[in-house]
């Protein structure tokens, strides 16, 4: 320990004995700091929201279908249970926040326009705090209630269908004999969302509603449950599915909207890429000065050898000595990104690029995200990596001959 | 007396194949039956037309000779004669369903929900209004709002407005009829009263022993540029008509 302490000062002492160019090799490591966990930030914050938002739209962390839904959402794939058995099954099952819906592929109908949307016949009451429409802020009224008359469209949609609060439409589907089922209905209120693609598909009507035109009784297209946190949907996806039989099919949403599961699984891929590259670059900048700093000192390590130190000494000093560089040049880095990101956590303004935004689903403002599992993640892997890289100098600095080191010119 | 004679003369209607009652009870009948009326002598309990469709656009114009077939309130079969290379296409309908056929791919296709909102063969019309022409008679409150004199016939001009839950996206419909049954307008208003489209009659004559607008137009008040025409070649009512003759497999195999 008393070794390790000698070992440390020697290291220090070295490092600043050419302040100039330690300092810039810490500038370049704490740049390159800065750039993994600053970009990570960024897109960290983005896929987040591109995820939050998905999963608000789907919504429900866990979900259950017919099994072939999925693959055919059409209004004969119901799930086997209807809404008397849900109740008796999942009413007491202790789930903070569950519902029922209808959810079938519609045509709507103006005057002038009529565009595909997905119909949602709902039960308002149990989908206010999870579903993506905050209700109170709906130009006109949302749904009263399941057996609600009207049509709730987004704002976007009435628009391409030059119609507004107060005007009828007309929704057209299919009922499970292959019949269409159609139905006028008035447009109640006009929901506001993040993007105009969610504006654009979704008609929202009251549950019974929807299951009378459709001709289908009391059935349902889809039984949704949502828990705290959508990255932990296990304990409700093991509940659920204990409570249901083979009859239908449980999802977590992962599952459902596989684009964005895979998304969340692929940010933790590209995180540590990143990262990696990033210190490839550095690397060598590190290496070149440990190397300048050995072959400098040639002539002393000569002495100290001869002197008596152990090459193991040596070995260990020259490690210290490009632990301790990575270790102040990632924490000026650390600070330097969190300084950063902080001002710009109320979200950075990227309305100007939002259309191509929302082709791949994500918003016009994005909201960095300093994440400290990140920020380890990048300090972790460049201390494990500058210690692989410096292994090398400093081996080669322990294995010099004394009498060859000293006489070295 | 009078009433008397009009009995009669009902009794004699219906068993003439019951095209339903005429002008002499004209007073007494409010305005949902002047429109079924209409709705039934235009298309009688059974008919077979010849008839010319032309679309017209700003750049070009193509017309359609067809034949047509009718039955009740629910089945109909239209077959393309006209131009060659159409030949052939046929659309079916029944009850509130509609299949069509194109020779060219040999298939019979129904008609999807979805696509009920399209236009029919390029027209003016959407499948809708070809497949549930006769929605107007229970799917709407009918009030009388004027009744006029013209040549000594009275004409009848008729505010239709949709019931809330049907699925009609017009705020109202307005026609004009002529005391013997003959449409002479068509007019479809939006929900703020603004006209959008319009089904005018012109050439109101003689065929098929009934009187009838021989050729009617649709015309868009945004494009008036825009239009179809369907002008009637010949026409004959209250003929035997089978019922294999609305089958899918007629549709595709014609057999008369």
């Amino acid at each position: 320990m008393h070794m390790f302490f000698v070992l440390s000062r020697l290291a220090w002492r070295y490092l600043w004995r050419n302040h100039r160019r330690t300092i810039v090799m810490l500038s370049a490591i704490a740049i390159g700091a800065w750039a993994m966990i600053f970009m990570t930030a960024l897109t960290r914050g983005m896929v987040d929201q591109m995820i939050e938002d998905g999963v608000s739209v789907i919504p429900g962390h866990v979900l259950i279908h017919d099994p072939d839904y999925l693959d055919d959402p059409s209004v004969n794939n119901r799930v086997a249970l209807n809404d008397a058995e849900l109740d008796e099954r999942f009413g007491d099952a202790g789930f903070v926040s569950w519902a029922s819906r209808v959810r079938v592929p519609a045509i709507v109908t103006s005057e002038r326009e009529s565009r595909g949307v997905t119909l949602l016949g709902i039960d308002p009451q149990a989908e206010r705090g999870f579903s993506f429409v905050d209700y109170d802020d709906v130009d006109g009224r949302f749904l009263e209630g399941p057996d609600d008359k009207g049509v709730v469209l987004g704002a976007k949609l009435a628009d391409t269908l030059e119609t507004r609060v107060g005007k009828r439409v007309v929704l057209m589907s299919q009922d499970p004999d292959n019949e269409i089922a159609d139905r006028g209905f008035r447009v109640v209120g006009l929901f506001h969302a993040e993007m105009d693609a969610t504006e654009e598909s979704y008609a929202f009507v009251g549950k019974r509603t929807a299951q009378d035109m459709l001709r289908i009784g009391n059935s349902v297209s889809e039984v949704v449950f949502v828990g705290d946190d959508y990255r932990d949907v296990e304990p409700i996806y093991e509940k659920v599915a204990a409570l249901v039989d083979d009859s239908v099919r449980v999802s977590r949403w992962t599952e459902v909207d596989t684009y964005l599961g895979t998304m969340m699984g692929m940010m933790d891929g590209f995180m540590l890429i990143w990262v990696i590259v990033i210190f490839l670059a550095l690397s060598f900048g590190l290496v070149n000065t440990l190397v300048m700093a050995v072959f400098e000192r040639i002539r002393e390590i000569g002495l100290m050898l001869a002197l008596g130190m152990k090459p193991s000494m040596i070995l260990g000093q020259i490690l210290i000595e490009s632990m301790m560089l990575l270790a102040v040049g990632l924490l000026i880095g650390d600070v330097l990104a969190w300084a950063t990101i902080k001002p710009l956590e109320g979200g950075i303004d990227i309305s100007i690029v939002a259309e191509g935004m929302e082709m791949f689903g994500a918003s016009s403002t994005l909201y960095p995200s300093f994440n400290i599992d990140d920020v380890i993640l990048a300090n972790v892997v460049v201390m494990i990596l500058g210690f692989l890289a410096s292994l090398s100098p400093a081996w080669r600095a322990s294995r010099y001959e004394p009498v060859e080191a000293i006489t070295k010119v | 007396m009078v009433k008397a004679g009009m009995n009669i003369r009902l009794l004699i209607a219906l068993l003439l194949m019951a095209t339903t009652s005429f002008a002499a009870a004209d007073e007494e009948r409010d305005a949902t039956q002047i429109v079924r009326d209409a709705v039934n002598h235009w298309r009688g309990l059974s008919s077979y037309t010849e008839m010319t469709m032309v679309i017209h656009r700003p750049d070009w114009e193509r017309s359609m000779t067809m034949q047509a077939w009718t039955k009740g309130d629910e089945q109909s079969l239209v077959r393309v004669m006209e131009p060659k290379k159409d030949r052939g296409n046929g659309t079916l309908t029944d009850e509130n369903s509609m299949w069509t056929f194109s020779p060219k791919i040999n298939r019979v296709i129904k008609v999807p929900s979805s696509m009920m909102g399209q236009s029919w063969m390029g027209s003016d019309f959407s499948n809708k209004d070809v497949a549930r022409a006769d929605d107007i008679i229970d799917q709407y409150d009918h009030t009388i709002e004027s009744v006029e004199t013209i040549d000594d016939m009275a004409v009848y001009t008729i505010k239709s407005i949709p019931h809330e839950e049907a699925a009609v996206v017009w705020g109202s419909e307005v026609l004009t009829i002529r005391d013997d049954h003959v449409v002479l307008e068509h007019a479809f208003y939006d929900q703020d009263g603004e006209l959008v489209k319009t089904l005018k009659s012109f050439e109101i004559g003689e065929m098929g022993g009934r009187t009838i607008a021989m050729r009617q137009r649709m015309i868009k008040t945004d494009d008036p540029d825009e239009w179809t025409e369907i002008a009637v070649n010949t026409v004959e009512y209250e003929l035997d008509l089978k019922d294999s003759l609305f089958t899918l497999s007629n549709l595709r195999n014609p057999r008369n």
